[in-house]
């Protein structure tokens, strides 16, 4: 740039032509000087603003904000909170730097460039919301209710969904936290014990914690770690079966390194043992199962010589399982897991979970499943109304598919019919705070299905990998800055409280939201009216939802902001077992439904040669791929490094450190590579590494491209025949070298 | 007084919500931390296999190198012991240790920035903060953890204790002997010294036998050369208000020409 | 010219100048504009560049749409990456509404102004050229200096090379240098090299 001029000779010599342009956007005001030291002052000053509720991950701990100018400097958790205390984890804590991601999205977007490779432009709302309005009502207009499917995921997901759920009437809804994650547990429980089982089990007050393949430690929830810790500092014996020495088998007693897949196996030969052994608690069985006969039949060909074949391990340690319960029940925990959409056959699995803690007569007693006495909130939404199942997917010849899926339709079933327009077209997305991308296996599929769409709708806070394939692209106001979502449960004023008080704490905003970020009352109602639901509205703003539901508590924002953002009252314990508690060891509605009535194994497919199994699991400042923008975690944990036993390193040459990227049996690549981290901690026949790494959008500025995305070489996809929802670890992988050499795993 | 924190291993996840809350409290930028956690393991222990945690910290030591290392000019200085109001004067550089509460801080109006204890510092557990500049160091001011004193002077527990989800850090005063803090001293609380120094680390740790061993195998440090650090230093400080002027008139890059230009010449001779 | 001339100039210049900054919209980016915008070009000798901006213009058939969606590029959401956001504290701390744009507030207020209702956040590119502005009309010429070399150069250093490497529309490029050159501290006179 060559400017003749210098800056002063300009400045003192042209005469502008006038620009006067209206703007005052500063308005005067006298106000003090504040002096800013090197010093960092601390957050000791700040304004604290009670009511927050973290939503960093799904628990929801209660937070206060601390508040400088109108700025968040500080969450911490909230002191009058009975379930995390003063304490939130590292996510938390980083809650402030999702707040202000430089990446975040800011106004409505359209793309004008192609689905998978946009080209964004900023819109107006009402731009936005028109064509939002326009394009799904076309779709129904044209196809149907059922023309439109939608993936939603998280509290802001819940009041759009139940929109196009009930008001506008479509099946096709498929929501990740049941598909890919923990609808399989709750299923298998609902038809066991009449109830989700959630994670309740007494782990502060047990004698013998069992886990099966679990990432507590790895993955934090605070009030569940913090019983998890008192548990086994009081002196709990804690058995871990996992390929890997987890976080949880660091901390164990016993570590099972069980081959992957084989659980129910394990579980069945534990509970013949107790049946044959008589070891059982017959009293509980006799009052509170139905079937033991059947259900002992069925599982007496698991003699503890044959799971140990099985499931790779030693039988006498089956056995020290097995006594070791045996000798501690009931107050024993059974713990039914989180994550258990393993295999495609995990329905049998987590139902041998819910038996053996039948068996161990280990429900409703000190240190069992021990479901809390919650106080009770209303349920404000859109008014359900009946659709009938003639579109239902899951429905086939007037028979259930999937007859044990959780609520929603299976996720495969949608993306089937998207892509075929069999039995009718889909072609309408709506996708809310979910990234489909990095949570239902098989990448390629899933953009054939968004390709198949003539309008697809994104809302989120984050450009996460999934909104590249958005038409419009709408910014959502994040939870720090709205109401929302109401946590309730028990805990403890006092650790020696005889009975537990029960504690209700909506979502209050801390901050402003900033930009033009809004809120899922207001976009799904913007849509409603221009899709012809304006009658069916049940609320105009977020704040009156949440108040409405606190209704029947006879509490209201406000008078709980008054108590410091938390409402407590007292409860009542959840020990005793109540009288018409039953544990359907044997299951004749699902034997009827033409599946095994008693928990049954099905092998899975053997690793083929010189491949091993993909097993992801959660890092612990990571909630997937939530939060892999933001700066303070990402600098925690940058990657993924893929864990290798330290035999196959030697063989394979690869040293700890060394860079690597996969391919797998399907002949998928990873988009990045990652590192190697060696260790004797994982079995020879099976890979590790954190989910939620490898970002493909480039707009998460501090996530792209870190580390590996799992998900892109889970592309096999297994389907759990009860529930339609889908395993994701029968994928393979091999490793590849910087060169590009593809090294196989030694037999 | 002497205070200390124990970090229990037995207790710890490793979830990291101590370094976060620590940033959060005290502007550390990202790429810099007063405190860490580093997952150990899973590895072989003799015959068992281990994993566990390193959660580190300043350790506020009895004999701190860092403070040793300063080469600001020493000023006077008055401290007052929080208990009893007793006041004495010392002559300090621009880092210490305080002689009532035995925490180890930095005067950040003094600090020229040189670097030398960061360098000093056997545990990493100092940096220069880029986004503290004044007339004395345009490049930054040594930071690190203070053990929270302003927290604490205001009557809270430091911001990564108050965090902990599992109440593995436990914050106190280690020659009180009925704090929590000597309790776990005398049940084997061990800092971790340097090879084959003492210099009294008063962060400390305490957890199941294999898991210490995991971690003194792994994150026993070693101490700087403090010659070597001191002698840079002092160097550095030295001359910086002349190689800033020199830099300032466009001198460096002339000489670094010059440099580049006599090599290829030598080549050129060969 | 009398001082107080030349200081209604200064500050109109500094308006002007966030008005380019604004997201493009035909309410405020017409005729009128652009030949305002020509017309500085041209007093300062940058008539090349000045065709070349028209060019791009008028070869396209919707500019504003073109301008709109390298604005969004540039500085709000971005493929391959959000470029430059205009904000301060994205260049100091990493971060939306980091200390920086704390520390930038309070200078405002030290001069006794706040934020507008309808403010973006007070380390916007925007906020701070309408503020310096605001300075230079009060004839605040000690406050304008410390703003720019405190505040507002260790940012705007970073800020503008990005954009001026990056973007795709000779536009862009133009408005962030003129920033560039209006903001920047004089050169010394002896190494000033192509002195008028
Ligand atoms: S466990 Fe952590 S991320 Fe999850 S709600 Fe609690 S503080 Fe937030
Ligand atoms: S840990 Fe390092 S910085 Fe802290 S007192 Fe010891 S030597 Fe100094
Ligand atoms: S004591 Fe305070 S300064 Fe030190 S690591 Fe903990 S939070 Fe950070």
């Amino acid at each position: 740039m060559a400017f003749n001029l210098t800056r002063r000779k300009f400045l003192q010599t042209a005469s502008l032509a006038a620009a006067t342009v209206p703007l005052a956007k500063f308005v005067s005001a006298e106000t003090g000087v504040a002096k800013v030291s090197l010093e960092a002052q601390g957050t000791m000053g700040d304004t604290t603003v009670v009511g927050g509720l973290c939503e960093m991950c799904f628990w929801r701990c209660q937070l206060v904000g601390k508040v400088r100018d109108g700025q968040l400097m500080k969450l911490e958790g909230n002191p009058k909170s009975i379930d995390n205390g003063t304490a939130i984890c590292a996510r938390g804590n980083a809650g402030v730097k999702l707040l202000y991601d430089v990446d975040r999205l800011k106004y409505p977007l359209k793309n004008v460039g192609k689905r998978g490779e946009p080209i964004w432009k900023r819109i107006s709302w009402k731009e936005a919301l028109d064509e939002c309005g326009s394009k799904l009502k076309a779709v129904v207009d044209q196809h149907g209710p059922q023309g439109i499917c939608v993936f939603p995921h998280g509290a802001s997901a819940k009041y759009p969904m139940h929109y196009f759920e009930r008001t506008v009437g479509t099946h096709n809804v498929s929501e990740a936290s049941f598909f890919q994650c923990r609808g399989i547990r709750d299923a298998a429980y609902v038809n066991t014990i009449g109830k989700a089982p959630g994670e309740f089990v007494d782990m502060a007050n047990t004698k013998v914690l069992f886990l099966t393949g679990s990432h507590l430690g790895e993955n934090i929830h605070v009030s569940h770690i913090k019983a998890y810790i008192n548990g086994l500092q009081n002196g709990a014996k804690l058995i871990v079966a996992d390929p890997r020495y987890s976080a949880a088998a660091a901390k164990s007693d016993i570590w099972v390194q069980i081959k992957p897949g084989t659980d129910t196996a394990y579980l069945l030969a534990i509970m013949n043992y107790l049946v044959t052994n008589k070891k059982y608690d017959k009293e509980f069985v006799t009052k509170h199962t139905v079937g033991f006969d059947k259900f002992s039949a069925a599982i007496s060909e698991w003699t503890l010589d044959k799971a140990a074949k099985e499931c790779d391990i030693p039988a006498v340690q089956i056995k020290e399982v097995a006594e070791l319960l045996a000798a501690n029940a009931p107050n024993v925990a059974i713990h039914p897991g989180r994550h258990v959409s393993w295999y495609g056959n995990d329905f049998q699995r987590e139902r041998a979970l819910a038996c053996l803690t039948g068996l161990l007569g280990a429900y409703y007693v000190k240190g069992g499943w021990v479901p809390p006495k919650n106080p009770k909130i209303g349920k404000t939404s859109w008014a359900t109304q009946e659709h009938g199942d003639e579109h239902n997917l899951n429905v086939s010849n007037n028979k259930m598919v999937h007859p044990f899926k959780p609520p929603g339709t299976p996720t495969e079933l949608i993306r089937d019919c998207a892509i075929t327009s069999k039995p009718y077209p889909i072609k309408g997305c709506v996708i809310w705070g979910q990234n489909p991308m990095q949570t239902i296996p098989n990448q390629e599929k899933m953009k054939q299905v968004f390709n198949a769409m003539d309008f697809v709708m994104c809302v989120d806070v984050m450009p996460t990998d999934v909104t590249m394939w958005a038409d419009i692209l709408l910014p959502e106001s994040s939870y720090l800055e709205r109401h929302d979502e109401i946590k309730v449960g028990v805990g403890k004023i006092k650790a020696d409280d005889k009975e537990p008080t029960q504690f209700i704490a909506p979502r209050m905003p801390l901050v402003a939201p900033m930009f033009e970020r809004k809120d899922q009352v207001y976009i799904t109602n913007e849509i409603a009216r221009r899709m012809g639901h304006e009658k069916d509205i049940p609320v105009q703003t977020l704040e009156e939802l949440v108040n409405k539901t606190l209704e029947s508590a006879n509490i209201t924002l406000a008078s709980v902001k008054a108590e410091g953002g938390i409402h407590l009252q007292p409860g009542k314990s959840g020990y005793g077992v109540p009288e018409d508690f039953e544990v359907l060891l044997f299951n004749e509605e699902i034997a009827e439904a033409g599946f095994p009535g008693a928990p049954t194994y099905t092998p899975v497919e053997e690793v083929p040669a010189g491949y091993a199994r993909l097993l992801y699991g959660r890092a612990p400042v990571h909630t997937f791929n939530r939060s892999q923008n933001n700066v303070w975690l990402n600098h925690e944990m940058p990657d993924n490094p893929v864990w290798l036993n330290d035999e196959v390193a030697k063989k394979l040459g690869v040293k700890d450190g060394d860079t690597v990227g996969f391919i797998n049996s399907e002949g998928v690549k990873s988009r990045t590579t990652t590192t190697v981290k060696v260790t004797p901690g994982i079995r020879k026949d099976a890979v590790y590494m954190y989910h939620g790494y490898g970002s493909a959008n480039p707009l998460m500025t501090a996530g792209v491209g870190k580390g590996v995305d799992d998900q892109s070489l889970i592309t096999k996809i297994a389907v759990d025949p009860e529930t339609g929802c889908h395993g994701m670890r029968n994928n393979f992988v091999k490793l590849q070298t910087k060169d590009d050499k593809t090294l196989d795993f030694p037999a | 007084m002497q205070y200390g924190m124990i970090i229990d291993l037995e207790r710890c996840v490793g979830c990291h919500a101590c370094t976060i809350a620590c940033k959060a409290e005290w502007e550390v930028p990202v790429e810099f931390g007063r405190n860490w956690v580093k997952r150990l393991g899973p590895s072989k222990v003799g015959n068992e296999l281990a994993s566990t945690y390193y959660p580190g910290l300043c350790n506020h030591c009895a004999k701190p190198p860092c403070v040793d290392a300063c080469p600001a000019d020493p000023a006077e200085m008055t401290f007052k012991d929080a208990k009893s109001g007793k006041t004495t004067t010392l002559s300090v550089a621009a880092t210490w240790k305080d002689p009532f509460n035995g925490t180890v801080q930095i005067d950040k109006s003094r600090c020229i920035g040189c670097g030398a204890c960061v360098e000093s510092c056997p545990y990493e557990a100092r940096y220069i903060n880029p986004a503290m500049v004044d007339d004395v160091s345009s490049d930054g001011k040594a930071d690190k953890c203070t053990y929270c004193m302003p927290r604490v002077e205001a009557g809270l527990a430091p911001a990564c204790v108050q965090t902990c989800i599992t109440n593995a850090r436990i914050f106190g005063d280690l020659d009180d002997p009925t704090s929590e803090v000597a309790k776990y001293v005398k049940k084997g609380a061990k800092g971790l010294e340097p090879k084959g120094e003492s210099i009294g680390p008063n962060s400390r740790y305490y957890g199941k036998k294999k898991d210490m061993t995991l971690l003194f195998q792994e994150s026993t440090p070693e101490l700087a050369d403090m010659g070597s650090v001191k002698r840079r230093a002092m160097m550095a400080s030295m001359v910086k208000p002349a190689m800033r002027k020199a830099r300032d008139l466009g001198l460096l890059g002339l000489a670094g020409a010059m440099l580049v230009k006599g090599l290829s010449e030598k080549k050129n001779d060969e | 010219m009398s001082e107080s001339n030349t200081s209604q100039d200064i500050a109109s210049l500094y308006r002007f100048l966030a008005q380019c900054m604004q997201y493009p919209d035909p309410e405020w980016m017409n005729d009128d504009f652009f030949n305002v915008f020509y017309n500085l070009l041209g007093s300062l000798g940058a008539v090349t560049e000045g065709k070349e901006i028209r060019k791009a213009l008028e070869q396209s058939s919707d500019f504003i749409e073109d301008l709109q969606i390298e604005y969004t590029r540039l500085f709000i959401n971005g493929v391959p990456h959000v470029v430059a956001p205009p904000f301060a504290s994205v260049y100091m701390d990493k971060s939306i509404q980091g200390s920086f744009a704390l520390r930038t507030l309070n200078f405002y207020r030290k001069k006794g102004f706040a934020m507008g209702e309808e403010a973006d956040l007070p380390d916007n590119l925007i906020h701070e050229l309408e503020f310096l502005s605001l300075l230079t009309e009060e004839e605040d010429y000690v406050g304008e200096e410390e703003f720019l070399s405190t505040l507002f150069r260790p940012w705007y250093k970073c800020f503008c090379p990005r954009v001026a490497e990056e973007t795709r529309h000779p536009y862009y490029r133009m408005v962030v240098t003129l920033i560039d050159f209006f903001t920047k501290e004089e050169e010394e006179d002896g190494f000033q090299l192509n002195e008028a």
